[in-house]
């Protein structure tokens, strides 16, 4: 036998001795589980679910593995036993993985070709196994009743699931009776028993409604709590999207297990980052459809949560542009679920933004529609004005050696993110801004990208900013053709990345130039010329179509319906059509807009 | 009518195939899924016509030519009746499931985990898991069965008095009507105290509805006198005391089985107290009068007549006022 033969036995041995090292535990269980019946037998058995089926999916590689069944029985002597046993324990039965694979190890046993007494006696005892568990009644009373009122056994045990799910919610639901008093008999000593009874049968969907009031059940006496091993199954289920369960039980769900809460924050942060929104619409009902954002409104618990878990990511990423947006769409989302609660469900604003700075709050959370169109200059301007006295405060602070004051300042930024809406605002208000009075927008729409004075360079940062929108100003002034190439080139330049430090955000920049051909009084061919020439120029074409829709988004929510507004829709669509005419592949079908002439057309038909 | 009977012969058939014939062996997917709708349309058949006698006959007709013609080419051929029918997709199952020639890939279909959209294009219900199913809801019950006393006897009660009402509708004879309860209890031969349970949750559930029905089961108790008694030895006090709130006909019933159960005592001297003889199961005397104080419980204005009722027999047993000489006088006594 060469070494390598006998090193591939070896490896197959221990193997082989894991396997029934743990076969062995298992089999234990089994016999355990099948000759008691008690409730302690039922809560272990409950424990154990998701690691048996774990277990007996390994079961069926290694089966699987195997020569033929004759080899596979003189290995694992007990496993016909062991199996036998899970077949008959309804709780593994009831277990739709745990059946799956249950099943597939019966079949892995069964041999297509059988080659010896063994292995036909094992056919027979398989198939005997399945007829069984599929037809056999254990109530005579059961079988007579189908016998003689003609009732299939599939209706009929459909009928006895669906009334004991009935009773069981209607016990569920009754109010707790104990008043306070552990020792009284009340209507929540069944809580945890059923609760654990539900664990094999979380993804049933005749059980939903049960699942749902034992999550919606009050917490109003220490017996009324549910399992663990409940909410565990529960969370496992949602997250493989097993589950039938409707929205407000998920939201209890959520708010029983902290972890399931985590984990669906983690997702949505996570299909936010990964896979490109065509726009920001699309993005908000995805946030919407996660229910997270309602969820949140209803309990001030989890929106802390869920925010706790923006701020970090936010801090870690401190750039990243995708998570601005899906903050901002989420507490877009979130603010609309808490408007639309009744009145006396809702909880004060200031108890969700605790860390906030207090004296900014209702300024930067009432969206602009909630304000007259007039008074968004002044408002913004005292919004800038508080920041930029927080800024100075907190930089006098630092040089004190006190810390407190960066995370106030960390903290009102991360309000100003949130609130996106006000950023967009800004933008707009700066391009029908003459030069005296866009001073405080620009310093509020710098620190929206430059939070941090890293270097102390926020001075610097301002005098570029402060230079960009002098040179748009100047340009989109321009009356005719042909345009400035070098002042073009100029933008272009600033747009790309620069070797010297410290650079303006490009998106800062570019969100400017957006504005600009949306808003200023200028030919819509001459505004287009512009931008598309310098989007074509900086390769940001993408980019300038998304900021775009975000324009769009926010105007229409805002629903500024002044005589301009038709104006500016129209404008956005025609930029948006030159630029995705070109990009064509960045925008899906059904997003296809009508073109300029004939949106013009229909804009006269109104 | 002659193409429906035609398709009946046919499935009749196609059933004994399926149990018997080793042609299974050729069964695939399409075969397996096409059985399964004749047996649906079978069912379909049944519930258009179960309630109508002149049909049902021609067909009763028909699925005897047909098993006579297939017990002659299969020996071990088991009958379908027209009331078979109604469960022919469990009848198709069973006999496929018990055919050694059933090749496993169809085993493997019928055990699959069910598809998450489980009709096909047609929206027929597809047999892929069909008995994956059927094993996770009847686990289901099994694992839910210990947390809710009686569900299984209340949708079983349910269940009889609705096919009760509808034969009673129907306008059967009451001889009819009764042969069906009574083999229904036969049926439940070895399990009487389920049985008990289950007329208690017919006559319980729901209200105003199926009045006939559950008048027609109180007569067959009060005819049923073994029954009444089991019944009203083996129900809880809950129920006992609901079923004589909700009927009075049970009320009567049940007062007249406690004096009967009272006159039928004995006194033992050497016991010091009331006996049962005859009775079987034996009730005894504190037993008995924890019965007449759940029925005085239960209907208050039952308690003034019955206390005078048992004066008056204690009377006619020479009214002495000594323990163990009149079981109406002990029982007076016992209850106040």
């Amino acid at each position: 036998m060469s070494q390598l033969q006998s090193l591939i036995q070896l490896q197959e041995t221990s193997e082989h001795l894991l396997n029934v090292q743990e076969m062995q535990f298992w089999l234990d269980k089994a016999v355990a589980w099948t000759q008691v019946d008690s409730p302690e037998t039922q809560k272990d058995t409950c424990r154990h679910l998701s690691r048996l089926s774990v277990f007996l999916q390994q079961l069926v590689t290694h089966i699987n593995n195997m020569s033929c069944s004759t080899e596979t029985m003189k290995r694992l002597p007990f496993l016909g036993q062991f199996l036998g046993r899970l077949c008959w324990n309804p709780y593994v039965t009831a277990d739709d993985t745990s059946r799956r694979w249950l099943f597939q190890c019966l079949w892995g046993l069964y041999s297509e070709h059988p080659s010896n007494p063994v292995e036909r006696k094992a056919n027979q005892w398989i198939r005997k196994i399945f007829c069984q568990l599929a037809t056999d009644e254990d109530s005579v009373a059961a079988q007579a009743i189908m016998k003689h009122v003609d009732v299939p056994p599939k209706e009929y045990h459909l009928k006895v699931l669906k009334r004991m799910v009935t009773l069981l919610r209607e016990d569920t639901g009754k109010t707790c009776t104990s008043l306070g008093n552990i020792n009284q008999r009340c209507s929540c000593d069944n809580v945890l028993a059923t609760s654990e009874a539900c664990v094999p049968l979380v993804t049933c969907p005749e059980v939903a409604p049960l699942i749902g009031a034992l999550l919606q059940r009050p917490t109003a006496c220490v017996k009324s709590a549910v399992s663990e091993n409940f909410l565990d199954a529960l969370s496992s289920a949602y997250t493989s999207q097993g589950l039938s369960l409707d929205e407000q039980a998920v939201v209890s769900l959520w708010y029983h297990s902290l972890s399931s809460l985590e984990e669906a924050v983690l997702r949505l942060l996570e299909s936010a980052l990964t896979s490109t929104w065509s726009t920001p619409l699309k993005l908000e009902q995805h946030v919407a459809q996660s229910l997270l954002p309602k969820a949140c409104a209803q309990h001030c618990s989890m929106f802390l949560v869920t925010n706790d878990i923006f701020r970090s990511t936010l801090k870690q990423a401190e750039g990243n542009d995708s998570v601005k947006s899906l903050i901002q769409a989420f507490t877009s989302c979130f603010l609309r679920e808490l408007a639309m609660l009744q009145p006396q469900k809702r909880v004060p604003l200031k108890e969700f933004f605790p860390q906030s700075p207090q004296s900014l709050l209702v300024s930067l959370l009432t969206p602009p529609a909630e304000i007259p169109q007039k008074a968004w200059r002044h408002h913004l301007n005292w919004i800038s004005g508080s920041l930029q006295r927080l800024t100075e405060e907190d930089e006098e602070g630092d040089r004190d050696g006190d810390s407190s004051g960066s995370t106030r300042l960390f903290e009102a930024w991360f309000l100003l993110v949130q609130c996106g809406h006000w950023v967009q605002v800004t933008v707009q208000l700066l391009v029908t801004s003459g030069p005296e009075d866009c001073g405080p927008l620009l310093w509020l729409l710098t620190f929206y990208h430059h939070p941090t004075n890293r270097g102390h360079h926020r001075a610097l940062q301002l005098v570029h900013a402060k230079e960009v929108w002098d040179h748009l100003h100047s340009l989109f002034l321009a009356l005719a053709h042909p345009l400035p190439v070098d002042r073009l080139q100029s933008l272009v330049t600033q747009l790309s990345p620069q070797p010297q430090q410290p650079q303006l955000s490009p998106l800062l920049i570019l969100k400017l130039l957006v504005d600009f051909a949306v808003f200023f009084q200028q030919s819509l061919s001459i505004s287009t010329e512009i931008l598309q020439t310098v989007v074509d120029q900086s390769g940001l074409a993408d980019e300038a179509v998304h900021v775009l829709h975000s324009l769009e988004l926010e105007l229409t929510k805002a629903s500024c319906l002044s005589g301009d507004a038709n104006r500016v829709h129209l404008r956005i669509k025609a930029l948006q059509n030159t630029l995705t005419k070109k990009y064509g592949a960045w925008i899906p079908a059904e997003d296809q807009e009508p073109t300029c002439s004939r949106a013009g057309e229909s804009a006269h038909g109104h | 009518m002659e193409a429906v009977l035609k398709n009946l012969r046919s499935t009749v058939e196609l059933l004994a195939v399926a149990a018997q014939s080793g042609v299974v062996v050729q069964w695939d997917k399409q075969t397996l899924c096409r059985a399964f709708r004749w047996a649906r349309y079978c069912e379909h058949v049944f519930s258009r016509f179960q309630d109508n006698p002149a049909v049902r006959d021609i067909m009763e007709k028909q699925l005897q030519l047909t098993n006579q013609s297939l017990r002659a080419a299969l020996p071990r051929h088991s009958e379908v009746s027209f009331s078979d029918l109604s469960r022919c997709q469990h009848l198709l199952l069973v006999g496929l499931l018990n055919n050694p020639e059933l090749p496993s890939s169809i085993m493997k279909i019928l055990f699959d985990t069910p598809s998450p959209v489980n009709t096909n294009d047609e929206g027929f219900e597809d047999v892929t898991g069909l008995c994956s199913r059927i094993i996770h809801c009847k686990s289901a019950c099994k694992v839910l069965g210990p947390l809710t006393d009686g569900a299984d006897a209340e949708v079983q009660g349910a269940m009889l008095r609705e096919r009760l009402g509808a034969l009673l509708a129907q306008g059967s004879e009451p001889c009819r009507t009764e042969h069906f309860l009574e083999s229904v209890l036969q049926g439940c031969a070895g399990a009487e105290e389920h049985f008990c349970l289950l007329i208690a949750a017919a006559l319980l559930t729901p209200k105003n509805s199926e009045t006939a029905a559950q008048d027609f089961l109180l007569d067959w108790l009060q005819k049923k006198h073994s029954m009444l008694q089991h019944m009203c030895s083996v129900l809880s006090d809950t129920i006992l005391m609901d079923l004589a709130r909700e009927h009075l006909k049970f009320r009567d019933a049940y007062y007249g089985l406690l004096k009967k159960w009272a006159s039928d005592m004995e006194y033992s001297i050497n016991d010091r107290t009331w006996v049962q003889s005859s009775t079987n199961p034996t009730v005894s005397f504190p037993k008995l009068t924890e019965h007449f104080l759940l029925l005085f419980k239960a209907c208050p204005s039952v308690k003034e007549n019955t206390e005078k009722e048992l004066n008056d027999l204690k009377i006619s047993d020479g009214d002495f006022d000594v323990r163990g000489l009149s079981v109406w006088g002990d029982l007076l006594s016992a209850l106040n």
